[in-house]
């Protein structure tokens, strides 16, 4: 019986775990995990013209900054601000339907998918991150 | 004066130097002994001014207090003239140390130590001839010619009565003969009555001779008579003398209480000195004046002398001596207004001592100033011209430092308080339309000071109301209808007084006037707050206020002012206000949230975040359904881009 050299499990380990480790984390900072197939959501654009982003869907990696309203039974309005602020760094608000089913902290970031409901901003989905 | 003088000197028509005293109604008898004849009230001089019966000189009255008596002066403009001719004039000239000297050996020569039953008539006729001398000096006045006519007079007097004794004697010598005249022809005739009594009877039984029976008798008749004509005559000549010598007293007695009453006191002393020697001791009691020289004496049963009268002027000159030390002693002090003061009483008490008639021109020039401005301040408190009592005191004070103007400005402090005060009520009264309370007021403030500038203000504001009421009106309501509140606010009071009577205007004025005073004190707030470097707040506060004052001009100039200070802010407060007025609530949203970014203590900011969250929330699903964009998008919807 052929014997394994030690030297292979003492390097082969750890480069194991770093790979694995590697192929978790690389996508989250890179941008990538849900809603990656969306373009990111410009602040700046929204604010200057909002009628032409009208129904389109974006992703938006925002920061929750306040709860400034809710409505029994529909769902709330969030002041956020982006995350990523190459786009826009001002506050914008976040309507989020009651079927999101979260509970929002202040201080909380979520990756967003956001259509451009008329002139609102509508979460469709959310992931915490 | 007249009735005084009636009482006085009922039957001395001729004393025409005498001048009545008289006790002076309502004044006070103060002053008494000791030669104090200050003034009760002499320290207040408000009193002086405002209540001249408590002096003891009384210049309106013209009369002088001296030893609780009231001495008429004369009417008080001459003696107001009197005194200030001697202030004017300069010191009396001639050798005054002389002519007091001529005079007070005059009454040396008639000193009772002096004369006696040898040099009487030389000492008499020594002193008439220092009268002339006396009387050769200006400041004399030729009393002592005076003196010198009534020596005369009594002397031809006493001639006279000499003669009437000499003729009285003989006729009283002829009446001893016509006498003995009438018994020899009366014992005669009762001789021949005893002889035809004894005569031898005729055979007839009859006498024997007839004699007249009656033989003599007419004769006897015609003597007594002449003896009774010679009686009757000597008792005629008796009662001339008498009347003589009564008359010659009345005279010498009235001029020498003339004098004394006149306040020529040495002269008063030369005149007594010549009475006594003139006149025998059972002659000496006064006759002439005894009530007045009684007055003096608050003593019961005082019987008035020579002496008495003598005793009155040597007090009097010897008051005016200290009265004459005491106010140069003032003057040199510097305290002029005292000095003043007791000159004015020295110089009615004794205005010929020659002390008084001596004294310095250029102190007394100095007084005269002072004079002046006391009867110039007198003037203005009487006729209450009270605005500018206060600048002729201060004057006065420059003058003399002694002078007691804090009573006067006080009093002159409370009579203008008073007197606004009536004003304001009259006022208040017109305002609410009480017109009766309103005359009430403004009179009783007229009274306490005519000249009061605000009773003149108030008096042309009722006199133009009416016509300015009937201008106002139309102009109040024209610039209501077109909402010029800041005008209204500049002509408030014009406003308030025209239209006092009219409820309605009343009320939509102070409507006005507080609104633009809320809209000043907001203007007032923004400019503060942009002063301290913060504009964005001002700016809240103007956007505000701009909502209901959009036409004013002061806002349009603050605002102007302040909005370069906040142009990104005012940008996204105006759009948001348009994109909410065009129905576009979350984008509205956003540009209140940007705008609060830039002021994060905006409480507008605030409030309209929460007004359009809540909008937003509850508007959500429906926007979620709609379908229709709005605004129409112009633009092409980007498309998103994979990664």
């Amino acid at each position: 019986m052929s014997k394994v050299n030690p030297l292979f499990f003492a390097l082969g380990i750890p480069v194991l775990v770093i790979v694995v480790l590697m192929a978790i984390v690389i996508p989250r900072f890179a941008g990538g995990g849900k809603f990656t197939d969306l373009s990111p959501f410009s602040v700046d654009d929204y604010r200057k013209d909002w009628a032409t982003l009208q129904g389109n869907a974006y992703r938006f990696d925002c920061q929750i900054e306040k709860q400034l309203a809710y409505e029994e039974g529909k769902g709330r309005v969030l002041a956020v601000k982006p995350t990523d602020v190459t786009r826009g760094s001002g506050r914008v608000p976040l309507f989020v339907p009651l079927s999101a089913g979260e509970t929002f902290e202040v201080g909380q970031r979520f990756k967003c998918k956001v259509r451009v409901v008329r002139d609102l901003l509508v979460v469709e989905d959310l992931e915490r991150f | 004066m007249p009735k005084l003088l009636c009482s006085f000197l009922g039957y001395v028509a001729f004393a025409t130097l005498a001048i009545a005293q008289a006790p002076q109604p309502g004044a006070a008898v103060s002053g008494g002994g000791g030669g104090d004849y200050r003034s009760s009230s002499g320290e207040a001089m408000g009193d002086r001014l405002f209540d001249v019966n408590s002096d003891s000189v009384d210049m309106e009255n013209g009369s002088m207090q001296w030893k609780g008596k009231t001495f008429n002066l004369g009417n008080s403009r001459a003696m107001r003239m009197r005194f200030e001719r001697y202030l004017a004039s300069p010191a009396a000239g001639g050798d005054m140390t002389k002519y007091i000297a001529t005079l007070t050996q005059i009454e040396k020569i008639l000193g009772p130590n002096v004369v006696t039953q040898n040099n009487i008539y030389a000492s008499q006729q020594a002193a008439f001839d220092l009268l002339f001398v006396a009387a050769e000096h200006e400041v004399d006045g030729n009393n002592c010619l005076t003196i010198a006519t009534q020596v005369k007079k009594v002397w031809s007097m006493r001639a006279e009565f000499r003669d009437l004794n000499i003729n009285k004697n003989q006729l009283e010598t002829l009446r001893k003969i016509q006498e003995g005249v009438v018994v020899n022809r009366a014992e005669r005739l009762e001789e021949a009555n005893d002889s035809k009594a004894n005569s031898p009877t005729t055979a007839s039984g009859g006498k024997a001779t007839l004699n007249k029976t009656s033989q003599g008798q007419t004769e006897l008749g015609f003597r007594v008579k002449d003896e009774q004509r010679t009686q009757a005559e000597i008792l005629a000549k008796n009662a001339e003398m008498i009347a003589l010598g009564l008359k010659a007293q009345v005279e010498f007695q009235s001029q020498m209480v003339g004098f004394l009453l006149a306040r020529r006191y040495r002269h008063c002393l030369i005149t007594s000195a010549f009475y006594r020697v003139l006149f025998k001791g059972g002659n000496q009691n006064i006759r002439v004046g005894a009530k007045e020289v009684k007055e003096f004496f608050p003593v019961s049963d005082f019987v008035p002398t020579l002496e008495s009268v003598d005793t009155l002027a040597r007090e009097a000159m010897g008051d005016v001596t200290t009265g004459m030390r005491t106010v140069d002693d003032l003057y040199k002090q510097g305290e002029l207004y005292g000095a003043f003061e007791r000159l004015q009483e020295t110089y009615f008490l004794g205005e010929f001592e020659p002390s008084v008639m001596m004294y310095e021109q250029v102190k007394k020039r100095e007084m005269l100033d002072l004079w002046r401005d006391l009867r110039e301040l007198q003037r203005l408190g009487d006729e209450r011209d009270l605005a500018n009592v206060e600048a002729y005191v201060n004057k006065v004070r420059g003058r003399a430092r002694d002078f007691p103007g804090a009573a006067i400005l006080s009093r002159v402090n409370n009579a203008i308080n008073a007197s606004n005060m009536a004003v304001l009520s009259a006022k208040q009264a017109a305002l609410s339309g009480d017109t009766a309370k309103a005359e009430s007021a403004l009179e009783r403030a007229t009274k306490i000071w005519p000249q009061n500038p605000s009773v003149k203000e108030f008096a042309n504001q009722v006199v133009s109301r009416q016509d300015k009421l009937s201008l106002m009106v139309p102009e109040f309501d024209r610039m209501i209808a077109e909402a010029r509140w800041r005008e209204v606010f500049n002509k408030k009071l014009e406003f308030a007084l025209a239209l006092a009577q009219d409820k309605p205007r009343s009320d939509k004025l102070r409507e006005v006037i507080n609104r633009v005073g809320e809209l000043d004190a907001n203007i007032q707030k923004a400019s503060v707050l942009a002063s301290q470097n913060n504009p964005y707040l001002a700016w809240d506060v103007i956007v505000e206020i701009s909502k209901k004052e959009s036409d004013d001009l002061v806002l349009a100039k603050t605002r102007s002012d302040i909005a370069p200070l906040v142009a990104d802010y005012a940008r996204l407060i105006g759009l948001a206000e348009k994109l909410e007025r065009e129905g576009g609530e979350a984008a509205a949203l956003t540009a209140w949230m940007a705008a609060q970014d830039l002021n994060p203590a905006s409480p507008s900011c605030g409030a309209a975040v929460k007004r359009l969250a809540a909008l937003v929330a509850k508007s959500a699903a429906i926007k979620a359904a709609t379908t229709t964009p709005i605004p129409a998008a112009v633009d092409e919807v980007p498309v998103p881009t994979g990664k």
